[in-house]
């Protein structure tokens, strides 16, 4: 089912940033090949900002339109992200596309699990659509903040298979698939 | 924080072993042998000895028939009997094989999976035995309630498939002493239900208050509370104002995130206020922002039938886990060790924790 055949496409920020290599990073679900995940040393507190959180999720795939990005969609964009380094809190908020979309838990979860996988573990997460952007948008807001809700549905191979889809092209982190 | 505070909660055990979050921790009644559960799909199983600071050894692991996640713990009244609630959606119960010894001596047989209840729909997120055994009630995301009857053999009859919530339900906990069940919820309810002897098990109230998700109840030891925690960062507690109607009379407030735990004891060393109200005991809270909340609760001198307790936060930690959620914590109930309190967290641990005049 089409929720929006004909999505704007927005032109991507032609600059992205590059962190050096960092250690692997030990996490729940898997690793990935050449782990770009935002880490510190053991015993040093490094600071990030909104601009590093977005370069995480701006290349995660729409899961309805697959050859773009959320960053692409508009879904996501780096003044919509909040960080406080103080009180451990990252606040991403991410449009969809249209009010009825039926991927947002799935978007949702995306990034969350994207986060879940890169942020160093200090960091609470609280994902939620911007308000008025979606017609159901207390009862998404709830789910994706439900972590037992979250837990579940990481356990179901078909949804799983679809963020793993989603979350491919993540490491890109703005940068066009050809390079 | 908690430097002015009259008491103070010092670890006396870190136990490792879990491979992923763990969910849910429970004391048992009888023996000295504490259960965690975990996403990891095992129960571990822990021994203690040692007054009054025991100390923590690791007894064993049950692997589990589960698919997913085991979410909840329970233990029957008598010590003898495990219960478990999965993602997978069935309820595990499981007893150890070979007798039992007299001195209550932990014994070394295999812990075995006497029976597999089957009928929600989907996940099982929590189980709980009423205070004689004889009836186990389960939840589900599938929004209902379930009451089983205990029957010999560990046989299991369904009495009722309780259709009250309008979402997933959260948590159940049964009356310490009455047949009174209560369900929280994340449609931000609580509801409480009775057996009609002439009839099916139905609800007779729904408590109202929260402003989202419920998840974790605590009756009381005396039952004429309940306490609640919830998604909006309170405590509620609901006062029994007649035979079959609670109100609530007091929210605590303390956590900056989700609470997912709350449990209510009764310490021995209780500290007797200068009206010296009578003792109700002493909640402890937890959940998504790491902290320990601990509040004494007495009746109010003067108190009437539906006016709120005294309460006191007596003792307070932060980051109990690191950083990570806490998301069960429980008073012992044994005699003895009633000053000790178990957590368990993402990070897949279970402290134990005592608290001590500062």
């Amino acid at each position: 089912m089409d929720y929006n055949p004909n999505p704007i496409i927005v032109n991507p920020g032609t600059t992205w940033t590059r962190r050096k290599t960092q250690k692997e990073r030990h996490s729940l679900w898997l690793s990935e090949e050449g782990d770009d995940s935002i880490d510190a040393d053991d015993n040093e507190v490094e600071l990030i900002d909104g601009d590093e959180v977005f370069d995480l999720i701006r290349s995660i795939s729409d899961p309805e339109h697959r050859s773009m990005t959320l960053e692409q969609l508009a879904v996501v964009s780096a003044p919509q992200i909040t960080v406080s380094n103080q009180k451990n809190h990252v606040m991403v908020e991410f449009t969809p596309t249209v009010p009825h979309c039926g991927m947002s838990t799935v978007i949702g979860l995306s990034i969350r699990v994207r986060l879940l996988r890169s942020l160093p573990n200090r960091f609470k997460v609280d994902i939620k659509v911007k308000p008025g952007s979606h017609t159901s948008e207390h009862a998404v807001n709830k789910q994706l903040n439900d972590k037992e809700r979250v837990a579940a549905a990481l356990e179901n191979n078909a949804i799983t298979e679809v963020l793993e889809t989603c979350l491919e092209s993540a490491g890109r982190r703005g940068r066009p698939a050809d390079i | 924080m908690g430097v002015d505070l009259p008491y103070k909660l010092s670890a006396i055990a870190e136990l490792t072993g879990h491979e992923d979050r763990a969910w849910n921790v429970a004391w048992n009644p009888v023996k000295p042998l504490l259960a965690t559960c975990s996403a990891d799909k095992t129960v571990r199983l822990y021994g203690y000895s040692g007054i009054p600071t025991p100390t923590f050894s690791f007894h064993t692991s049950i692997s589990t028939d589960h698919g997913k996640t085991v979410r909840s713990i329970a233990w029957s009244p008598s010590g003898e009997t495990l219960a478990t609630a999965s993602f997978d959606s069935t309820i595990g119960i499981w007893q150890q094989k070979g007798a039992q010894d007299e001195d209550e001596e932990v014994t070394a047989g295999e812990w075995q999976c006497a029976s597999l209840l089957e009928g929600h729909e989907t996940e099982c997120k929590s189980v709980a035995w009423s205070a004689s055994g004889t009836l186990l009630a389960s939840c589900s995301r599938d929004k209902t309630v379930w009451v089983w009857e205990v029957q010999p053999d560990c046989d299991f009859e369904c009495l009722g498939v309780l259709m009250e919530h309008t979402q997933d339900v959260k948590s159940v906990a049964w009356h310490p002493s009455e047949e009174i069940l209560a369900s929280a919820s994340y449609d931000d309810t609580i509801k409480l239900y009775l057996d009609d002897p002439s009839d099916d098990w139905f609800c007779f109230e729904t408590l109202k208050g929260h402003t989202s998700t419920v998840w974790s109840l605590a009756w009381a030891p005396g039952g004429r509370y309940l306490a609640s925690a919830s998604d909006d960062c309170t405590v509620r507690i609901w006062k029994r104002v007649a035979e079959h109607q609670w109100e609530c009379v007091c929210v605590l407030e303390g956590h900056e995130r989700t609470i997912y735990s709350v449990s209510w004891g009764m310490t021995t060393t209780k500290r007797v206020s200068e009206e010296g109200g009578e003792p109700l005991g002493w909640l402890a809270s937890a959940g998504g922002d790491g902290r320990i909340n601990i509040w004494q609760l007495e009746e109010a001198p003067n108190s009437t039938v539906n006016s709120p307790p005294k309460y006191e936060l007596i003792s307070c930690i932060e980051n109990g886990h690191g950083d990570s959620d806490i998301n069960s914590i429980v008073w012992c109930p044994r005699a003895g060790y009633q000053d000790l309190l178990a957590t368990v967290g993402d990070d897949g641990m279970a402290k134990v924790w005592k608290i001590e005049v500062a």
